[in-house]
């Protein structure tokens, strides 16, 4: 077969610098070719594990074959408790996220702004990270009980490092000349933050948020198996206690395929604009 | 008549934390600008130059000494005195129009207005067609252009202006400089030009004040006493004047040069 992407009557562009807008009928065949370049490495892994079942013919609460947990998967969906628990999820990692990416902004250019603060800050802020959200869950649960707090919490915990050690760094590497200009220009201090400091740091704040959002995936997952009350966390973990093995890699699946899709059509290209946008500047 | 700029025995020292010493850039420094005037200083590297110019525009406060502008003490920066930095500092998030407005964006002008003024400066720089670039698009002298653009069209009463055609070719240089010469005479600006070149600062200086090696001080002053329409490139060769304030003045520099080579060589002995 030939490369659908060189197929019809025009010759192939040129090489393009950035993705130029270009013909529907060969952008839908570069889609389809990056949807099988990224599908390729999960289909040979899933054919392994198929090949393993068939091989060692492990009972199915132990490992079942991809086709139960597929049939597994079918089955949350059809009963609407997939879209019911992915929905508590995806409402859960929003709101943390939303309100932890602001506060761990906020507190970056605190400390970039004000050294003695960063300086103050820094040991404890180090000591805190080195706990992760979930070695927290025990204290959480004891202060905010088995609730949406906890969960929220644990987010937040995991989430504002990253977020706020980048948005310091990023403030502090904007030139100081880049203030002093627009101080002679007659900027004031809300000038200097929104118009130098913070497009100055867009690139530093939007990996910090990226590496967050990871970061509070993970601990969401957690902390909704501690806490229970719903989501996607929670649903692998009652699978559990019925032997439901098949349902339990199903709701992993559910998790991976949530986050990439997030990473992929949100994050990812968020970082590729910013640097495309702001990084080249840096020079 | 009082003067726009007082330079009140400045000193300025920076510490220098790695071998935490002192440095003293400007010692008893003293200079008055009257308004509407000229001045061109030069003066071997690192005597203090840029220092004097940041501590003008309020970004740095002196160890001793005070500045006056229009009588009131210098205590931090405003937008009646612009600068044009010796390494631009134009915002590289900002397409060229972008920076030569911004004075004016900051100042609340009204969009018609600013957009005018913006068209003008591009026109006059010579960046027509380059409005939407960002500076990393821009060759050296371009982006020097956008800043010298940016400090004007913000429309201060004091320009300050270090080394400002440092990076652009001869013939980009000599439009610039007729443009400045132009804009200084007509909106009756006050003008304080660091250049190291002695001919730019004889051409466009109603006076060229030359400074010591470091510690800045001044050194000589010198009223530039050739008629404005007789500083052109091709006509200046001819005019014996010019030929005596550049002799003088290279010798001075010479001079400051040549006794900082002694000071090194008795530091090393
Ligand atoms: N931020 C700083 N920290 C420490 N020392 C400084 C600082 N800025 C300048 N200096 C020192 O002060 C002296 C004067 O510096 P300045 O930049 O004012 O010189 P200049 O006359 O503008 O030189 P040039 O002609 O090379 O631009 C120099 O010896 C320099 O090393
Ligand atoms: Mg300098």
């Amino acid at each position: 077969m030939t490369d659908p992407g060189r197929a019809g009557p025009r010759p192939a562009p040129p090489l393009p610098v950035r993705t130029l807008p270009r013909g529907r009928a060969a952008s839908a065949a570069g889609a389809a070719a990056a949807a099988a370049q990224m599908l390729a490495p999960f289909v040979l892994f899933t054919a392994g594990w198929a090949l393993v079942v068939g091989v060692t013919r492990w009972p199915e609460d132990v490992l079942p074959s991809p086709f139960a947990v597929a049939r597994a998967f079918g089955e949350v969906f059809a009963k609407g408790i997939l879209v019911v628990y992915a929905g508590e999820t995806i409402r859960r990692i929003v709101l943390a996220a939303v309100t932890g990416v602001a506060i761990g902004i906020a507190a970056g250019f605190v400390m970039g702004l004000h050294d003695w603060i960063a300086a103050l800050l820094n040991p404890p802020l180090r000591f805190f990270q080195s706990l992760s959200g979930i070695a927290w869950l025990p204290l959480f649960l004891i202060w905010f009980g088995f609730s949406d707090k906890t969960i929220v919490v644990a987010v937040w915990y995991t989430l504002v490092f990253p977020v706020a050690f980048n948005t310091m760094l990023g403030v502090r590497t904007v030139p100081r000349l880049y203030r002093y200009a627009v101080l002679t220009l007659g900027g004031t201090w809300r000038q200097i933050v929104f118009q130098v400091l913070l497009p100055g740091a867009i690139p530093y704040i939007v990996g910090g948020v990226r590496l967050g959002i990871a970061y509070g995936w993970r601990a969401l997952i957690a902390a909704e198996i501690v806490v229970g009350s719903g989501g996607l966390g929670y649903l692998i973990f009652k699978a559990e206690t019925f032997h439901l093995t098949a349902r339990i890699i199903a709701g992993m699946t559910a998790i991976g395929i949530l986050w990439y899709l997030t990473d992929y059509f949100l994050l990812r290209p968020l970082e590729e604009a910013t640097i495309e946008r702001w990084g080249l500047v840096y020079r | 008549m009082r003067a726009k700029i007082s330079v009140e025995q400045i000193v300025h020292e920076y510490f220098n934390p790695s071998t935490w010493q002192r440095v003293r850039a400007l010692d008893g420094f003293s200079l008055d600008v009257p308004d509407g005037e000229f001045v061109c200083l030069v003066g071997p590297s690192g005597c203090g130059k840029s220092t004097l110019l940041y501590l003008i525009a309020g970004l740095t406060r002196p160890t001793g000494g005070r500045i006056l502008v229009d009588g009131r003490e210098v205590v931090r920066p405003g937008r009646d005195r612009g600068m044009v930095f010796q390494e631009f500092a134009i915002l590289p998030w900002r397409t060229v129009e972008g920076n030569i407005g911004h004075g004016l964006e900051i100042a609340q002008t009204p969009r018609r207005a600013k957009e005018e003024t913006v068209r003008r400066y591009v026109a006059l720089m010579g960046l027509s067609g380059f409005e939407h670039k960002y500076p990393h698009e821009l060759s050296g002298g371009m982006r020097q252009r956008v800043a010298v653009a940016r400090t004007l069209a913000a429309d201060p009463e004091v320009v300050l202006m270090d080394e400002p055609f440092a990076s652009l070719d001869a013939q980009t240089r000599n439009v610039m400089q007729e443009e400045l010469v132009r804009i200084a005479l007509h909106e009756r600006k006050t003008i304080v030009f660091v250049t190291h070149s002695v001919d730019e600062a004889i051409i466009l200086g109603d006076r060229v004040v030359v400074l010591t090696g470091r510690p800045g001080r001044v050194k000589a002053s010198l009223p530039i006493e050739i008629p404005r329409e007789r500083r052109r490139w091709d006509v200046l060769g001819a005019e014996e004047r010019f030929v005596r304030y550049r002799q003088e003045i290279l010798r001075m520099i010479r001079e400051e040069f040549d006794s900082q080579e002694r000071a090194a060589e008795a530091v090393r002995a």
